[in-house]
C-alpha cells in the first residue's frame, strides 16, 4: 500500500483553466460570438449613456446651457443588462448539456468539481471582458455620434481622459463580474455532474 | 509495498430504484484480480458489466459491498483521494472514445498529465513519447475529427496510459471499431498487458477480445455466473 505521507493531490491552476477555455473560445466560436456581443451590446448600451451624459455636461460647463439625460433610459440599460445575463445563463447551460460527456471524461482523468466550475467561469470570464471591451468601444461612438451634431465632435476632446479611461475600466469589470454571475448557476451544475451519468448521457 | 491482488471486489451490490421497482444491477460480486491480469468482463447486456466497470474505476458508489484497489477500501476515499486514483491509478478507455474535441491528439494525451502536476513542457514530451509509442507519431496536432476511429481510440489508450497507470479499464473498446481496426487495438491493449505488466480489464463481448485474455467472467443478471481460464 502507498504510504500515508504522499500527498494524494491532483491539480489544476488558472493558467491552465485560462488555456482550455481559450481553446473551447477558439473551437466554438460561434457561441462564443453570441455571448460576446450580448455583453457587448449591453454594455455599449450602458457606456454611450454615461458618455451622453458625460458630453452633456462638460458642454453644459463650457457653453452654460443645460443638457442632461433623462432618468428613464438607465431604467432600460438596466433591463437591458438583466436580458443579456439571462441570456448568457442560457447559452452556458446549452454549453453544459453539449459538454455532458467531456466533463465526465475530465473527472474520470482527475478534475475534482472545482475544476469543472472553474473552467467553465473563466471561459465566461474571457467572455465578459471582452464584450465589456467592444462594448465600450461602440458605446463611445455611439455617444459621440448622437451628441456630437449639438455639441460638435470635438466635444471628446475637451472630456478628461482619465474619465474616459475610468468609465472603461468600471464598465469592462462589470461586464467581466456580470458574465460570471450569469454562468455561476450553469458551471455549478456541471461541477455536480457525476462521471457515470455524465459519460452515459448521449445527444 | 505492494499486493499481488490489485483489485478484489467483496460481496459487491448495487442497486437501482427504478419507480417502485428495485434493479439489481449487480448482485453479490466477489472477484479478486492479479496484478499484470488480463481480464474480460462477458455477458448479455444488463448483465451488469457496465456497472462493474463503473464500480471498479471508482466511478460509482456500491450499494453495499467493497471495492479494493491496491488494497484500499475505495469507498473510504474523500474527493481528493478518489480524483487522484482515477487520474494515476486507473486508465480508462471508453467505446466512444470521449476525446476533448476541442484539443489536438497531443494535448489530449496530455491533459491527464496536468492533473497530475506535471509540468505542461514535460507533459507535452512525455504525450509525445505514448502516442509514438501507439503508432500516432505523426498525428500530433490532429484534432479528434480529423482522425479515423481507430486513430481516435489510439489516442483515447494514450491517454489512459499518461500517468503510468497500474490499471486499464476498458468498455467495449473494440464497440465502435470494424474488424480489422479492432484486432489492431485488441493487439495494442494486449501487448501493453504484456510488455509493460498492465492490469487489463475489459467489459466486452468482441469474441476476439475474450479469446486473448488470462481470464474470463462470464456475468449474468448482476451475477458471476462462471469464471473461465483463456
Amino acid at each position: 500500500m502507498s504510504s500515508v505521507e504522499e500527498v494524494h493531490r491532483v491539480t489544476f491552476t488558472v493558467r491552465d483553466a485560462i488555456r482550455l477555455g481559450i481553446d473551447y473560445i477558439k473551437r466554438r466560436f460561434q457561441r462564443t460570438i453570441i455571448n460576446v456581443s450580448s455583453i457587448a451590446l449591453a454594455n455599449s448600451f450602458l457606456s454611450s449613456l454615461i458618455l451622453t451624459d458625460l458630453f452633456f455636461k462638460t458642454y453644459s460647463q463650457l457653453e452654460t446651457t443645460s443638457l442632461s439625460v433623462e432618468a428613464y433610459q438607465y431604467w432600460l440599460v438596466f433591463v437591458a443588462l438583466i436580458v443579456s445575463i439571462v441570456g448568457i445563463t442560457n447559452a452556458m447551460l446549452i454549453a453544459v448539456y453539449e459538454r455532458y460527456n467531456e466533463i465526465g471524461t475530465m473527472k474520470c482523468i482527475g478534475a475534482l468539481d472545482q475544476h469543472i466550475m472553474m473552467l467553465f467561469l473563466v471561459e465566461s470570464s474571457i467572455q465578459g471582458l471582452s464584450g465589456g471591451v467592444i462594448g465600450y468601444i461602440l458605446g463611445v461612438l455611439a455617444a459621440l455620434v448622437s451628441t456630437g451634431m449639438t455639441t460638435g465632435f470635438d466635444i471628446i476632446l475637451k472630456v478628461p481622459i482619465s474619465t474616459i479611461l475610468f468609465y472603461f475600466v468600471g464598465t469592462t469589470l462589470l461586464s467581466g463580474i456580470l458574465s460570471v454571475i450569469a454562468s455561476l448557476y450553469p458551471a455549478w451544475r456541471a461541477s455536480k455532474l457525476r462521471p457515470v451519468e455524465a459519460l452515459r448521457y448521449e445527444l | 509495498m505492494s499486493y499481488d491482488t490489485i483489485i478484489e471486489l467483496r460481496k459487491l451490490l448495487r442497486h437501482y430504484q427504478m419507480g417502485d421497482e428495485t434493479v439489481k444491477a449487480l448482485d453479490g460480486v466477489d472477484l479478486e484480480i492479479k496484478r499484470g491480469e488480463y481480464v474480460s468482463l462477458v455477458g448479455p447486456s444488463g448483465s451488469g458489466k457496465t456497472t462493474l466497470f463503473n464500480l471498479i474505476g471508482g466511478l460509482d458508489k456500491p450499494t453495499n459491498g467493497s471495492v479494493f484497489i491496491d488494497g484500499v477500501d475505495i469507498a473510504q476515499l474523500d474527493a481528493y483521494e478518489l480524483a487522484w486514483l482515477r487520474c494515476r491509478k486507473i486508465g480508462y478507455i471508453f467505446q466512444t472514445f470521449n476525446l476533448i474535441q476541442v484539443l489536438t491528439a497531443l494535448e489530449n494525451v496530455a491533459l491527464p498529465t496536468v492533473f497530475a502536476g506535471i509540468p505542461r513542457e514535460e507533459g507535452l514530451k512525455k504525450a509525445e513519447k505514448i502516442l509514438k509509442s501507439v503508432g500516432l507519431g505523426d498525428r500530433l496536432q490532429h484534432r479528434p475529427l480529423e482522425l479515423s476511429a481507430g486513430q481516435q481510440q489510439r489516442v483515447a489508450i494514450a491517454r489512459a496510459l499518461a500517468n503510468d497507470p497500474a490499471i486499464l479499464l476498458a468498455d467495449e473498446p473494440t464497440g465502435n471499431l470494424d474488424l480489422n481496426t479492432g484486432m489492431e487495438i485488441i493487439d495494442l491493449l494486449h501487448g501493453l498487458n504484456k510488455t509493460r505488466g498492465l492490469t487489463l480489464v475489459a467489459a466486452t463481448h468482441d469474441l476476439k477480445m475474450i479469446k486473448a485474455s488470462d481470464r474470463i467472467i462470464w456475468l449474468r443478471d448482476g451475477q458471476v455466473e462462471k469464471v473461465e481460464r483463456g
